[in-house]
């Protein structure tokens, strides 16, 4: 049975440390703009964007949450059903870069997709247009999906994709939401994946209506916390 | 005689109000009776026309609305003729009643026949029915909403149709004394002659959206009614009608004034064809509902409506300019900007339209009333009615100025009154905005100053308070200056200021570069209210280095230092402000679920169903008690209100089940999950009106008191092994007696979850917890074991 003509909602959460820019991407990409005055994301909200991935239109519901550790076992009730999950740090900020990794057990802990190891994850790495490497960015697509990334960008660059190599080959971005750089780009990666991983879902269901239904029936193992 | 044994039994000739005693009789502020015994013409009458007494659909209780005829009136008028009134003659004799359908008795039948015969003409035939007791004032009688008022002494009626977000449309009464009537909801799809009407009208007109039948409800009839006898002319609210008007109400509130001339202009071109089909409904009445069929037949052809639509509807020519205006405001751009689907869409967006008509009316009146007050005119008080219905609660909401906060101590600042009266002043009107009362007055009910101190002691508590805060800046400073502060500190720090309220005057300015050419705000200047933040905040940090920053720190503190201008003094506010709001989000969350159980357990099972009875959606409210979800100044008035503890030291989660019940009919016809649902509220941030969500929320309040007081006494008395009808009943009409009020209709079993019903209900310890006006503090060993008060 095929899918094509379902309308297609794909779940994407984007986490990291507070100040990396989470809400500045989300709304450069959907909204095309860009604030120096965005107010620190307090609980979490989203935004919607309809993308067409090879003559497939497609929903994209972007998850921002709030960075700080602090608040993230509370409302998790939202990580349940994703497709996808976007790890975000400031490239200026190593502390930020180290914490990807606590984002992404949490990540898998509270959403516990049905195989962990094969869930898609994007990496982000905002505000390169600070500083003096300004001008020395723009990496193609294809490059980073490789995990080869020019040595010329900060040091973090490397790290980063080592981290991503060494989580099973993430992809990679170096962006600027200020600037509107490799934005477009990355989320094209993360619809594609997550859009595969839906996909994916729906081999064990002949009934594609109820996909959604079924994430959304998840047992509530936090109970009314 | 008094404890009525069978409250639903049916309705019966002894139940009736034609029944009672003088002496009860007596209660209601009787102007004239019918001399003859044998009654009113009834001239016309709508049936299912509501009194919603609280929230819960279950209280609501069905009635008539009714135009009667007086027969004595015309000889024997003793009374002289109102001045005002345009024709006293006509209009005294007239009577516009409400009469529960319980209490009609016999005349029932007749009610029924008028209701259902053509009202499109004057009727032929006299039908008479008992005389309703004629009233004036909107006495809070028991459990009787019924009233009989002249028509020479109806003063306005304020009409508000239905919309999606107000799913029934209503009409409310005001009277020249200045006093109005419960408001009257217009249940149109229960109401036999409102859909014969329909009908009637959609073959007449031609109209090709006709059978959808938005265009005409029930309220319109009443207009028509009163048109024929007396004038009824739309005042400057569009929303509110004058009834044989004066000269000087029209010019104070009728059509003739600026800006209703204005709004006239825009209107004209639009809508004077339209005016007579539509009975004369007001201009935006009229908008909004033909805006909504626009709307809804755009969408019978696109599933998802898109920004295309929305915005060929805004160019199109037949769209009123007032829609036109606000599909291009901000808000509704925003809105538009990110729809998820349709049906959540046109939710939100009738609700708020909703809001803004409410608050464009709030302000017309309350500039109206100015003007009143300025002529000292003998008209009377207008009201804001769906916020409040009599002048005492006028006065009660009055902001305590400067004056009236002096006036309560003596010459040595000793307070003179007690504390509770104060905070009961401000707890219902709040601190004034302009003459700085708020400025001390905070002090006292954050705690910074005790209640029985002097000025003296105070003065010499400041004192110390203030060497104390240099200190704690003096060390981190001195840490900065030697080189010595670690990276987090300069990392993490200096642009959070940067993440407040730039839009409020004092944090607007940019008149200092910024320190750091290197940060994303270098382009953003400085000034030095921020940097003033910027220092409390990591002052704050040295004074509880185990917290660090906390979201929402800023959200808290930017209104206190915006009203102090001291940052000393706004320190040892915020301090005390942090720490309460800090305490266990996770409990908070779970009082906020066992109290939507126990009040409105329907909409409860519809959260639970929609996955969404974790309350996680209204997190944001709670963690920075509505700091974004308000105006500014809203934010301001409420915490005020919020720190009285006058009724619950967690009164901020009455105001969440008061925002919820506000836009309940919405979440429970139209969002099933918990992202629809989580947007919603998300997206009623600054479009929410907060003087009847305050007024909601004390009834709430009082309703949740009752409640619990209820389960009490049950559980006090020995209880059967088999439940019977009497112990029930008892303890019903023993609410009613403790708590002075109306209610035997108290819900104290009604609102028993279905789930579970036969379950003994019993309080949890956090919902009694909120009849406590204690403030649980959080001391920071607590919030350091416990990650801020966010964790179990």
């Amino acid at each position: 049975m095929t899918t094509r003509n379902k309308k297609v909602l794909l779940k994407v959460i984007i986490l990291g440390d507070s100040g990396v820019g989470k809400t500045s991407l989300m709304n450069q990409y959907v909204n095309k703009k860009f604030s120096a005055s965005y107010k620190a994301t307090i609980g979490a909200d989203f935004l919607t964007k309809e993308v067409l991935i090879d003559d497939r239109l497609v929903t994209m519901q972007l998850w921002d949450t709030a960075g700080q550790e602090r608040f993230q076992s509370l409302g998790v009730a939202f990580y349940r059903g994703a497709d996808c999950c976007v790890l975000v740090y400031d490239v200026n900020n190593s502390k930020s870069f180290d914490t990807l990794d606590s984002w992404r057990d949490e990540f898998l802990v509270q959403a516990s997709p049905m195989d962990p190891e094969s869930f898609p994850f994007v990496v982000i790495g905002n505000k390169i247009d600070m500083g003096e490497e300004k001008r020395v960015v723009c990496v193609s697509v294809i490059m980073l999906l490789k995990g080869v990334i020019a040595d010329r960008l900060k040091i973090s660059a490397k790290r980063a994709s080592t981290f991503c190599q060494s989580k099973g080959g993430i992809p990679y971005f170096e962006t600027s939401a200020k600037e509107a750089l490799n934005v477009e780009d990355a989320f094209e990666v993360i619809a594609r994946q997550a859009l595969a991983q839906e996909e994916a879902g729906d081999f064990s269901n002949d009934f594609p209506d109820t996909t959604i239904d079924v994430n959304r029936d998840y047992p509530d193992q936090g109970c009314s916390c | 005689m008094t404890a009525q044994p069978t409250p639903r039994g049916p309705p019966s000739p002894t139940a009736s109000f034609y029944d009672l005693s003088d002496d009860e009789e007596g209660e209601y502020n009787t102007i004239r009776h019918s001399s003859s015994g044998k009654g009113v013409k009834l001239l016309y009458t709508k049936s299912k026309v509501y009194v919603h007494p609280t929230p819960s659909a279950k209280d609501n209780i069905p009635g008539f609305i009714a135009l009667v005829q007086q027969k004595a009136a015309i000889s024997n008028d003793a009374r002289p003729p109102s001045s005002s009134s345009a024709k006293p003659t006509t209009s005294s004799s007239l009577l516009l009643a409400w009469m529960p359908e319980s209490s009609l008795g016999d005349a029932y039948d007749t009610y029924v026949k008028v209701d259902l015969s053509d009202s499109a003409s004057p009727p032929r035939q006299s039908y008479l029915v008992p005389p309703p007791p004629t009233t004036t004032a909107h006495g809070h009688a028991v459990g009787a909403y019924a009233f009989a008022v002249p028509v020479s002494e109806v003063y306005s009626l304020l009409i508000r149709p239905p919309s999606i977000g107000w799913y029934f449309g209503s009409v409310v009464i005001n009277t020249r004394a200045g006093d109005s009537f419960p408001a009257l909801f217009f249940h149109d799809s229960e109401c036999q002659s409102t859909i014969m009407q329909r009908k009637k009208l959609a073959k007449e007109s031609f109209d090709p959206f006709g059978d959808g039948g938005g265009m005409f409800w029930g309220g319109d009839e009443v207009l028509r009614w009163l048109k024929r006898y007396v004038a009824v002319e739309r005042s400057a609210d569009p929303s509110t009608f004058l009834i044989a008007p004066s000269d000087e109400d029209k010019v104070s509130f009728g059509s003739k004034s600026p800006a209703m001339k204005k709004r006239e202009q825009e209107e004209a071109s639009s809508s004077s064809a339209q005016q007579k089909r539509d009975g004369g409904m007001d201009g935006l009445t009229k908008t909004l509902k033909e805006a909504r069929w626009n709307f809804l037949e755009k969408l019978s052809q696109v599933t998802t409506f898109t920004r295309r639509t929305a915005e060929a509807v805004a160019e199109s020519k037949n769209i009123p300019p007032q829609v036109r205006r606000l599909l291009k405001n901000p808000e509704v751009q925003t809105l538009q900007d990110e729809f998820d689907s349709a049906r959540i869409y046109l939710a939100r967006w009738a609700m708020g339209i909703a809001e803004q008509s409410e608050r464009e009316r709030t302000q017309r009146i309350w500039t109206a009333k100015d003007v009143l007050e300025m002529e000292d005119s003998e008209v009377g008080e207008f009201e804001i009615l769906d916020v409040e219905s009599s002048a005492a609660a006028a006065e009660k909401r009055k902001p305590v100025t400067m004056k009236e906060w002096k006036g309560f101590f003596d010459s040595k600042g000793t307070l003179q009154v007690t504390p509770d009266e104060v905070k009961e002043r401000i707890f219902h009107g709040g601190l004034d905005l302009n003459d700085g009362v708020r400025k001390e007055a905070w002090l006292f009910i954050l705690g910074v100053y005790n209640w029985d101190s002097d000025s003296e002691e105070r003065q010499a508590y400041m004192n110390s308070r203030r060497d104390e805060y240099i200190r704690l800046k003096g060390a981190w400073w001195e840490r900065m200056i030697e080189g010595h502060s670690t990276p987090e500190e300069n990392e993490y720090w200096k642009d959070q200021k940067n993440r407040i309220d730039r839009h409020i005057p004092i944090f607007e300015g940019e008149d200092i570069p910024h320190p750091d050419p290197d940060s994303p705000f270098a382009e953003t200047g400085t000034n030095v209210h921020l940097e003033q933040m910027k220092d409390m905040l990591l002052t704050y940090n040295e004074y509880n280095k185990d917290l660090g920053y906390v979201q929402g720190m800023s959200d808290l503190l930017a209104p206190i230092y915006a009203v102090m201008q001291d940052d000393a003094v706004a320190f040892w506010c915020f301090e005390r402000n942090f720490l309460r709001d800090q305490s266990g989000m996770r409990k908070q969350l779970m009082t906020l679920d066992h109290l939507v159980q126990l009040v409105d357990p329907k909409l409860y099972l519809h959260l639970e169903k929609a996955d969404s009875n974790n309350f996680f959606f209204f997190f944001r409210m709670l963690l920075v008690w509505y700091k974004r979800e308000f105006e500014w100044l809203d934010v301001l008035r409420l915490w005020e209100a919020l720190w009285t503890d006058y009724l619950s030291s967690n009164y901020h989660l009455f105001v969440a089940v008061a925002i919820l019940e506000k836009h309940r009919d919405v979440i429970m016809q139209h969002l099933q999950h918990f992202d629809e649902v989580l947007k919603y509220i998300n997206e009623l941030s600054n479009t929410m009106d907060l003087p009847s969500t305050l007024v909601r929320a004390e009834s709430l309040f009082r309703r949740f008191q009752r409640t619990v007081e209820a389960v009490d006494k049950k559980h006090s008395f020995p209880s059967p092994s088999v439940r019977q009808r009497k112990p029930e009943a008892s303890s019903t009409s023993n609410v009613g007696a403790s708590s002075g009020t109306s209610s035997g209709r108290t819900p104290a079993n009604g609102t028993k979850p279905s789930t579970g019903a036969e379950k003994e209900r019993v309080i949890s310890p956090e919902l009694r917890g909120l009849l406590s006006r204690k403030v649980e503090k959080l001391n920071k060993e607590e919030i350091q074991a416990h990650g801020g008060g966010v964790g179990p």
